[in-house]
């Protein structure tokens, strides 16, 4: 029997942690399960708002098993009733056929949020912001800005002194929040330019592009008196060349906040030795099913077919269209949001017969994960597809001396998915998963980038990194 | 020659599963003669495909050289190359002098056996074939000098190099030679060392030489963006039969240049964008041509890709180099018939 317990920082800290341990052993052992084919995988999951039960079985290959626990909650927890619970694995209402992590419901639950962000907001009281660490974004730092800006002009000075500045200077940003970012930026870059006396304002195009009209309409807002120089498009992130194919080597920065640990993400393992992806299935528990129908005067037979509708039509069409049990949208806005609170993951882990017939993208076979998995043993990781689509998507922008500029949840290191747990967990209406970044800084090689994390300069402190990628050689 | 002959600029495709056998090697897991074995193998492939495609003058696809720079980089007596393990293949070394490169007279016997991988070429193939290989300017600029006081010194050392083995390769039997400048674009300011390096490259050389300037195909990006502009009036004069210059993703404006600046020597027309998979169709191929022919005679133009093929995917390379093919027979029977006709014409005026 393994024991991996990831979580080491917190067992020196936590003495409800070090005392969880001794019966869980007790509790496994208690079990009819196989402990030679058995482990047990102890987590400390940091989001109160997640997927999972404290303690929750997962079968390997279909001979093995493992017991995962979350330490952070097994203070008041009877061990040996929830392992038991855990290997009886109980179905529950199941949303969903077993699927790939990237193609589970909850990524329709994440997209519904953002597309229907201001009937979410007008239900709950208050702006996705304030779901936000710190209850605000980080877009108003100056400073940074300023930075950038500067650069920016001593490249275009050397251009244009060879005669190879073009004549339209594109910045583009991805995920632009309230625009409070744009706005600094361009206000900032107004000033700079008046002193530089180039004229480079004239020049400048600044695309804003968002997956959520409800916010770029927003953003846009912000940023009116820019005029013409900006405009704002709905963006795919997970496939940008859709909408900006035009800007194809063109683009002399990307500026990307908070955008990938919101986008669908697979995750691999590797248990001695051998490769295998996590498959998911969304569901409900028993007593929560019966908890919501009878909240909204249902049959519980039909909360999957309810959900599956609200999930393709949103919450004003399902009031339309079953006014009879939401007499307005702000009630099914009610049900979508006890649905989601309530919504698990039960998962297990399948083979993969050859990391080559594993799709990580359109482009990306499995193959680009090998030296990951070849170098780090035994392993469980996200293999961040959305994000690795958005992120190849982007490259291709970049003139030769451009650069992308990304502020995200950003693992650095792939030792650290030994040592903590980072997704998914649910972030007000959203998902969030940290970005497997040795990954992406992987990806940028094969394609000539180098990219550097340094810590996020405008909330020292935080969890957020900044991810910097530009052409090498 | 046939007229509006065809060819490539040097690399051709290199699969993902060569890529990672020969990361293996790099990471010491596979030996050097099993990498050998396989460079023949491919080898051989690349030039059936070029054959089957239709190509008048043939390439080894520089499928032995792990990037245009390190191949010979490492190589070359003197340069010191610290760690030769790398994480990827294509990754560039971290290459220094230390001090001045050892001339040929004090390093007779060494070699960078070039010639070697020519002569496999050229048992493999009736076509002709052309060879190429980087210049002295760009392999300066992969090198952290800390021998010469004067930046050109170095540049002038390695053309030295250079010139040895270009004689070499012309003893073995090469007479299409092809010297690729990737770098040059970058320092536009530097173009009139860059020439000179050249003509001391092909000095005494007897074989057709072409020089390829393009803006760079590394990992299928451009390295940088402008105009041709700052090769003229430098590069006329270089002694070179032909320059190879890159017009399908850059657009045809740059033609006006040859006119303008009298160009009166061949003219490697880039007719294939080799940094997209998009397959150009043979009218827009055959088009480009008809256009550089307001610039340049038939009888001066070769065709091409923009430059190597090395970052596409084997079908796409088949694909494209297939497509060019048919470009230029679309074009070729209107050169012809212009040709009869204006016979026909003079013979007419004759009686």
């Amino acid at each position: 029997m393994d024991v991996d317990l990831r979580p080491v920082k917190k067992l020196r800290e936590s003495a409800a942690a070090r005392s969880a341990l001794g019966p869980i052993i007790e509790a496994v052992c208690a079990s009819p399960a196989d402990l030679a084919r058995l482990r047990v995988v102890c987590d400390w999951i940091q989001y109160k708002q997640n997927f999972r039960e404290p303690v929750v079985g997962r079968p390997v290959g279909g001979t093995d098993l493992e017991i995962a626990v979350d330490l952070r909650r097994c203070a008041d927890l009877d061990m040996e009733a929830s392992v038991k619970h855990a290997l009886a694995d109980p179905a529950g209402l199941a949303l969903e056929p077993w699927v790939p992590g990237r193609d589970s419901c909850i990524w329709r639950f994440n997209a519904l949020y953002w597309q229907a962000l201001s009937e979410w907001e007008r239900a709950t009281g208050r702006e996705y912001e304030q779901s936000l660490p710190g209850g605000e974004s980080d877009a108003r730092n100056t400073e940074a800005a300023r930075e950038l800006i500067l650069e920016l002009f001593r490249l275009w000075d050397e251009l244009d002194a060879r005669r190879a500045l073009p004549d339209e200077l594109y910045i583009l940003e991805l995920g632009v929040g309230n625009g409070n970012q744009a706005r600094t930026w361009l206000d900032e870059f107004v000033q700079l330019d008046r002193r530089h006396g180039r004229d480079y304002y004239r020049r400048l195009r600044y695309l804003m592009g968002d997956y959520s009209p409800h916010v770029l309409e927003r953003a846009r807002q912000a940023v009116a008196h820019h005029g013409e120089r900006v405009s704002a498009l709905v963006v795919e992130a997970t496939r940008p060349s859709i909408t900006l194919g035009f800007l194809a080597g063109k683009a002399f920065l990307v500026y990307i906040s908070n955008v990938y640990d919101n986008l669908p993400t697979d995750e691999v393992a590797c248990i001695h030795g051998r490769t295998y992806q996590v498959q998911t299935r969304a569901f409900l528990a028993d007593e929560d099913a019966d908890l919501i129908a009878g909240q909204f005067g249902l049959d519980r037979d039909r909360l999957v077919p309810l959900i599956d509708r609200l999930l393709r039509i949103g919450p004003e069409l399902l009031s339309e269209s079953a006014p009879g049990q939401f007499r307005d949208p702000g009630r099914a806005v009610d049900f979508w949001r006890a649905a989601w609170d309530a919504l698990r993951l039960r998962e297990r882990y399948v083979p993969l017969e050859g990391l080559d017939r594993y799709q990580v993208t359109a482009e990306l076979t499995g193959e680009i994960l090998r030296p990951l998995i070849e170098a780090d043993g035994d392993i469980r990781m996200h293999v961040s597809n959305g994000a690795l689509a958005s992120f190849t998507g982007t490259l291709p922008l970049l003139h030769p001396f451009g650069r992308v500029q990304c502020h995200d949840l950003f693992l650095t290191g792939s030792h650290q998915y030994r040592t903590g747990f980072y997704g998914p967990g649910k972030y007000d209406g959203s998902v969030v998963n940290w970005v497997n970044g040795p990954l992406l800084q992987l990806v940028a090689s094969r394609r000539g980038f180098g990219v550097q994390f340094t810590p996020f300069r405008q909330r020292p402190g935080s969890n957020i990194t900044t991810l910097t990628a530009q052409p090498r050689d | 020659m046939t007229l509006l002959p065809t060819t490539v600029v040097g690399s051709y495709s290199v699969p993902e599963w060569l890529e990672r056998l020969k990361t293996e090697y790099y990471q010491r897991r596979i030996s050097a003669q099993h990498l050998a074995e396989i460079h023949e193998v491919a080898i051989k492939a690349a030039i059936k495909d070029q054959e089957l495609a239709g190509i008048d003058i043939v390439s080894d696809g520089e499928l032995r050289r792990d990037n245009d720079v390190d191949y010979f980089l490492a190589r070359i007596p003197g340069v010191h190359i610290p760690q030769r393990a790398k994480t990827d293949y294509f990754d560039y070394y971290d290459a220094e002098v230390t001090r001045p490169l050892p001339e040929l007279a004090d390093s007779p016997e060494t070699s960078l056996a070039l010639a070697a991988d020519f002569s496999f070429t050229r048992r493999l193939t009736q076509r002709p074939v052309k060879f190429s290989f980087t210049g002295p300017f760009s392999l300066s600029r992969r090198i952290r000098d800390g021998a010469y006081d004067q930046p050109g010194d170095l540049v002038r050392a390695l053309a030295r190099r250079l010139n040895a083995e270009a004689r070499t390769l012309a003893d073995a039997g090469a007479d299409f030679l092809q010297i690729d400048e990737p770098f040059l674009a970058g320092y536009p300011e530097q173009v009139e060392l860059a020439v000179e390096a050249v003509n001391m490259v092909i000095d005494g050389v007897a074989a057709t030489w072409a020089l390829h300037v393009c803006y760079g195909n590394r990992y299928a990006r451009p390295s940088w963006e402008g105009h041709y502009d700052f090769l003229f009036p430098a590069v006329k004069a270089a002694r070179v039969d032909q320059i190879v210059l890159e017009f399908a993703r850059k657009g045809l404006d740059d033609l006006r240049l040859i006119r303008q600046h009298g160009w009166d020597r061949w003219l490697g027309l880039g007719v294939i964008d080799v940094k997209t998979p998009e397959v150009e169709p043979a009218e827009l191929i055959a088009s480009r041509i008809r256009r550089a022919l307001e610039f340049v005679p038939a009888e001066r133009l070769m065709i091409n890709p923009d430059c190597g093929l090395r970052h596409l995917s084997p079908e796409v390379a088949r694909q494209k180099l297939r497509a060019m093919v048919a470009g230029v027979a679309l074009v070729r029977p209107e050169l012809q018939a212009g040709l009869e006709s204006t016979t026909q014409s003079r013979e007419g005026g004759k009686t």
